[in-house]
């Protein structure tokens, strides 16, 4: 085996003259040409993934202006909104310093902690903002079920009812469940796009990993 | 001042293209992708070519540049004909330089490396570009100890391929 190693080596420093050889020109036109590696995928979807949020975090979570009762929950709906705006911008932040870390001349291995590191900044974002989604859709429901007048009077109607208690345990696990289908089409969908992304990269990374344990 | 850079650089590789091909041709199976490979590594090494300060030699430079393009940012594109694999230029073995066995040998050799993994092929690569498991340590960012040991495994790993 070493012997045929050492043969291998051999051919494979002959091998210059069987090369293709590109002329100055050529390679003078590549400077200019667009670069399709992964590092720029990851940056397009991460600013995607930044304006999706960032516009879902704006639109406007409020019930019915007219109603005067809602004080309370609109002191909550900024909160949100303001903590949204400052989870983001620490986030974008974050990015871009993780973003510029991002060097070819570094050692494979670092240059790969530095891409994931990227990529778990944005997942991170995402979940936070996830949450918080779901939390003031929460507060938005809970608004609507106290304050606005048909729900009232669909309380008044469950109350009513021969069981109130499994009403109400419907109505929450209703809302639950539409939540939690939210963040599973999303969890999916990040599976998907990422899966197929970084499938090579985690493996060798991972590999890389396991030498050093 | 940037033109003078550009020829700096283009030069450079001119001279130095081998090396990129040779990782092009580890990593590709076809023409097209073995072009497409070169022009992505071409781009990134111009890319870093203004943090390349010369305390390494240019070619040591861009072994780590070639080598993390094609391991890490080289996506393979989807409208490439998925013709067959062509046996690229520099596994064709030139008849008249070797008997028949030594001709065996080194294609099923060639062959056994192009099944490798990534990282793998990485190191079977530096390897034969002779270099020392410092150099083939630094580049793939692990330690030379654990760099010897992942050379012992791919050699046990050729074996296996090659004596099934």
């Amino acid at each position: 085996m070493m012997d045929e190693l050492e043969l291998l080596k051999k051919d494979w420093q002959k091998k210059g003259k069987q090369l293709p050889k590109l002329s100055y020109d050529d390679i003078h036109k590549m400077l200019w040409k667009k670069s399709s590696s992964l590092v720029k995928w990851i940056f397009y979807i991460s600013i995607g993934e930044f304006i999706f949020w960032i516009i879902l975090g704006n639109i406007p979570l409020q019930g019915d202006a007219q109603l005067a009762e809602t004080k309370y929950t609109d002191m909550i709906a900024s909160i949100f909104e303001y903590l949204g705006y400052g989870i983001t911008l620490f986030f974008v932040i974050k990015f871009y310093l993780n973003y510029r870390k991002i060097s070819t001349e570094d050692s494979t291995r670092e240059l790969m902690k530095n891409i994931i590191r990227v990529r778990k900044t944005v997942m991170t974002y995402v979940w936070i903002s996830l949450a918080l989604f779901a939390s003031s859709l929460l507060v938005l429901i809970t608004e609507m079920v106290f304050f606005e007048p048909e729900f009232s009077q669909l309380i008044e109607r469950a109350s009513d009812a021969d069981n109130p208690l499994l009403v109400y345990g419907l109505f929450f696990f209703g809302v639950v469940m539409i939540i939690a289908l939210f963040g599973g089409v999303i969890w999916l969908f990040y599976r998907l796009l990422y899966g197929i992304l970084l499938k090579r990269l985690n493996s060798n990374y991972r590999e890389l990993q396991k030498l050093e344990v | 001042m940037n033109k003078e850079l550009e020829h700096q650089f283009v030069t450079a590789l001119e001279n130095n293209q081998n090396i990129v091909h040779k990782v092009c041709s580890l990593y590709t199976n076809n023409r097209d992708a073995h072009n497409d490979l070169f022009q992505e590594i071409t781009i990134q090494l111009w890319k870093a070519y203004p943090k390349f300060r010369g305390d390494s030699k240019f070619s040591t430079w861009m072994y780590r540049v070639a080598l993390n393009t094609a391991i890490t940012l080289y996506r393979k594109s989807k409208k490439r004909v998925r013709t067959q694999d062509y046996d690229s230029v520099i596994f064709k073995i030139k008849a008249d330089e070797y008997d028949d066995t030594q001709e065996r040998q080194l294609k099923l050799m060639y062959n056994a490396v192009k099944q490798l993994g990534d990282i793998e092929k990485a190191l079977v690569f530096l390897y034969l570009e002779d270099k020392n498991y410092t150099e083939i340590a630094e580049t793939l960012g692990i330690t030379e100890v654990n760099a010897r040991v992942k050379m012992n495994r791919v050699k046990n790993k050729l074996r296996t391929i090659l004596n099934p």
